[in-house]
């Protein structure tokens, strides 16, 4: 194998020093979760378990998926923990078996907020926010008169799986289906990337109102930015962010028990995300709807699809 | 009076000592991957090729490479006419500056300028229509690809262009227009096809101005749609089509590359060296207002508004003192920014260091080295995207998620420009100094380190710090390549940027480029004084 030779020649001899595996102690996370609140929790994790070293992989959604996709490729994923932003990006994995039955200790996790295999670690909450000079929002119909006067704009359900979650909701909902997708593209209605984008062109001026995440939203208007969040009714579009062990380590499931229990629900609740443990004091912005997951996972692409024949792209 | 020239026939070193090394290097940097992607190609995808090509990106990459190369010879020509008459150094280097900007930061910083909610929109009202969409795209790689061919006509121009020439046809009685047309022109053809060519491959190649300006706009180009499907290569499907469109891109820029050379040599009569003088320093004058405001809008303005963003408290407020803070560059060290500073500092400098060595080798061995300059000049060529998916099929079991695989791309990609920096100034090393040298009993390795080397410094240090500003730059391998812990400070700001935080990415932009621009004007104002 003269390329094996090579590659070693070239790891030994050229860079040494950098890069670097772990060593038995070790646990490597994959994530696609806030910086500041991975931080924190592997911090608190840590400080409680000083054998074990928390490597971090964090990235947006797409490097993730690129990332285990190439694990695959090479045989099995590298990563002992997956802690992702919505249950979406979670089920594709599970349904290509990269999940493991595991036994963490979950059971402050509300039924609405859990799978088989994944555990909801916190809620993300998907609500409006508003230029403050634009027309006035207060229901999530209101958006339709508001695209039609200032212009609103949505993340693209196929970038972020948050966004798909309020695609989702919209399509399934008696009260709203694919009728209420089309009345915002009638009226107007632009699609971004991402929700951090919706937040940036609203505050711009660009667009009246928009649909993205409470958390940056309330971080921008805490900066300053002139825009205002509104929880419309009948509520905030509510989905969680799933965590779930992909090796046999064992310190794997002490982690993800470490995130679902009171010290690490105080951790994440501490950087500004609503906890799931109800333990954990916590004043939610509004009333809160769910949506139906199982129906969401089977029609996934359907409703990409359906999203895609409405707004193009 | 000249002396010769230095040549292969003054061999320094045995050829072994050369020789062996460039073989190793150039197997294992070019021939290994690009071979490993081709048979993979070919094996895996076999049948279903017609299928899972991708038509619309793949043309979208070539009319825009084909219109941005076309406007940036035009600009890099009359750019080049200006300053050789009256350019000075410190013009010299405005004009370079695109150059020294990292491509997707002047996407970003034209999207703060002129896009909506940028800076332009907050004075005046004024947005560039389609900015964010194939305008964009091309007007953007245009602007950053016209200094290189600023470099290569403007050579030509002092070394060739005669202007007696031209007097001569004025004095005749042409005017002005028919002076350009007919004498200067056809002169500087070949240069000005070069010129063309390398902004056409550049285009062709790059990443980071479609990913900022193109995807939001659901305009995709070849190299997007390689970032987008290795994301979603958990299906083998999309990873068919990252191996196919890599191929196509590799195959499409390096027959790009033969044909254009093969009519250039046709039409040159295969005399092209003098655009390796060095370019010599114009004296006084001023360039007219008309480039002062091409170089204002395109680079200074967007720039500017750039950094305003970065210092703005919040999306949404004015650009103004009264909201300005340094949160935002506060917030761009959180997580592993440290780390992937001194790791992006760390492989540019070391590519920097190796790519030197293996050019300064390289163009040692010249006779010999023919055949490994062809293979290193079309690893130059081929797109990062598709030398990144090389280098991760050929290395990726054993080396994927350390530094060294980026280090391996880099120096892939970046050898060559090693050795054309220095392979240019090897006219500056003279026969004579050798010979004396050579004739009171130095050896081969000393006359190399007393002589050759002192003789080289200014085109090592050049090489260096060219291939180093590369490295520091980088984005499209590493954005391909990168795993736990081996991200790139530019690879973090492209993530920020996809989250849509759009202060923060600013202020991470800025961090990127300020230090490259800062070095390139020192390094100018030295070259001034001496």
């Amino acid at each position: 194998m003269s390329r094996r030779l090579l590659a070693v020649f070239l790891a030994a001899g050229v860079l040494s020093a950098c890069g670097g595996d772990g060593g038995a102690g070790t646990l490597v996370l994959y994530t696609t979760v806030t910086q500041n609140t991975v931080d924190t929790v592997v911090a608190a994790f840590e400080a409680d378990n000083p054998g074990v070293a928390v490597e971090v992989f964090r990235a947006p959604t797409g490097e993730v998926n690129a990332r285990i996709a190439a694990d695959l490729r090479e045989g099995d994923i590298q990563a002992d923990v997956l802690w992702l932003t919505d249950p979406l990006s979670m089920q594709q994995w599970e349904a290509r078996g990269v999940l493991r039955v595991a036994a963490p200790d979950a059971t402050a996790v509300p039924a609405e907020y859990r799978q088989d295999r994944f555990w909801g670690t916190r809620v993300l909450n998907l609500v409006v926010v508003r230029h403050r000079d634009g027309p006035a929002v207060a229901s999530w119909d209101d958006l339709v008169s508001a695209a039609a006067t200032g212009g609103v704009v949505l993340p693209d359900p196929a970038f972020a799986g948050s966004a798909f979650a309020a695609v989702a909701y919209f399509a399934i909902a008696d009260d709203y289906g694919f009728a209420y997708l089309e009345a915002l593209h009638a009226a107007g209605a632009a699609v971004v990337a991402a929700p951090g984008d919706v937040i940036t062109a609203v505050a711009e001026g660009q667009y009246a109102a928009g649909i993205t995440l409470d958390v940056p939203a309330a971080d921008a208007v805490a900066d300053g930015s002139p825009i205002e969040i509104v929880w419309p009714s009948p509520g905030a579009i509510a989905i969680y962010s799933p965590i779930a062990v992909t090796s046999a380590a064992g310190a794997a499931t002490d982690f993800v028990s470490f995130v679902l229990g009171i010290e690490g629900q105080t951790a994440i609740a501490s950087t500004g995300w609503q906890p799931v443990h109800p333990g954990v004091p916590w004043e939610v912005g509004g009333p809160q709807v769910t949506l139906d997951w199982e129906q969401a996972f089977d029609r996934q692409q359907e409703l990409l699809d359906a999203f895609r024949a409405i707004f193009g792209g | 009076m000249r002396s010769e020239p230095y040549s292969a026939a003054d061999r320094l070193l045995p050829g072994s000592a050369t020789a062996l090394p460039l073989g190793l290097a150039v197997v294992a940097l070019v021939l290994i991957p690009l071979v490993d992607l081709i048979r993979t190609t070919i094996t895996t995808t076999g049948g279903s090729v017609l299928d899972a090509l991708d038509g619309e990106a793949i043309a979208n990459s070539l009319w825009t490479a084909a219109v941005a190369a076309t406007l940036a010879t035009a600009i890099g020509v009359a750019t080049a006419r200006i300053m050789t008459r009256r350019g000075s150094r410190a013009w010299h280097v405005m004009v370079l500056l695109p150059l020294l900007v990292p491509p997707f930061v002047s996407a970003l910083a034209w999207s703060r300028a002129f896009g909506r909610g940028g800076l332009m929109d907050d004075l005046v009202g004024w947005t560039l229509p389609g900015l964010i969409g194939p305008v964009g795209i091309v007007v953007v790689l245009a602007v950053h690809a016209a200094p290189l061919v600023y470099l290569v006509v403007g050579s030509a121009l002092r070394t060739r262009a005669r202007p007696e020439l031209e007097w001569a046809a004025r004095a005749s009685g042409a005017d002005a227009g028919q002076a350009l047309r007919r004498v200067t022109l056809p002169l500087l053809a070949p240069a000005i096809a070069g010129g063309g060519l390398l902004a056409f491959v550049v285009s062709l190649n790059s990443f980071g101005i479609p990913a900022v300006l193109g995807v939001p706009a659901g305009f995709p180009t070849i190299t997007t749609r390689i970032f987008g499907d290795l994301a979603r290569s958990a299906d083998p499907a999309a990873f068919h089509r990252v191996l196919l469109l890599s191929t196509v891109l590799m195959a499409l820029v390096l027959v790009a590359v033969a044909v254009a050379t093969a009519t250039m040599r046709r039409v040159a009569g295969g005399a092209s060296s003098a655009s390796r003088e060095p370019l010599p320093v114009v004296g006084g004058g001023r360039p007219p207002i008309l480039m002062s405001g091409y170089l204002v809008a395109t680079t200074v303005l967007p720039l500017a508004a750039l950094v305003l963003t970065g210092l703005t408290r919040a999306a949404g407020l004015d650009p103004w003192p009264a909201n300005w803070t340094l949160a935002n560059f506060a917030e761009a060290w959180q997580g592993d920014a440290w780390g992937a500073v001194v790791r992006t500092v760390v492989l540019a400098a070391t590519a920097a260091t190796v790519a030197t060595v293996l050019g300064l080798l390289l163009a040692l061995a010249r006779r010999g080295g023919t055949g490994i300059g062809l293979a290193v000049a079309a690893a130059f060529a081929v797109p990062g995207s598709a030398l990144a998916v090389a280098v991760l099929l050929a290395y990726g079991p054993w080396l994927r998620d350390t530094v060294v695989i980026i280090l391996i791309a880099y120096l892939a990609k970046f050898w060559a420009l090693a050795h054309r920096a220095i392979a240019g100034s090897c006219g500056v090393v003279d026969r004579d100094s050798i010979r004396a040298a050579r004739a009171s009993g130095a050896t081969g390795a000393v006359t190399l380190r007393r002589v050759v080397l002192p003789m080289l410094r200014p085109a090592l240090a050049a090489a260096w710090v060219l291939v180093f500003l590369f490295g520091l730059h980088e984005l499209t391998m590493s954005s391909l390549l990168y795993g736990p812990g081996t991200a790139t400070l530019a690879v973090v700001t492209l993530e920020v940027q996809q989250l849509g935080d759009v202060t923060v990415t600013a202020a991470l932009a800025v961090l990127l480029t300020v230090p490259g621009i800062g070095a390139a004007v020192m390094m100018g104002r030295q070259r001034g004084t001496t």
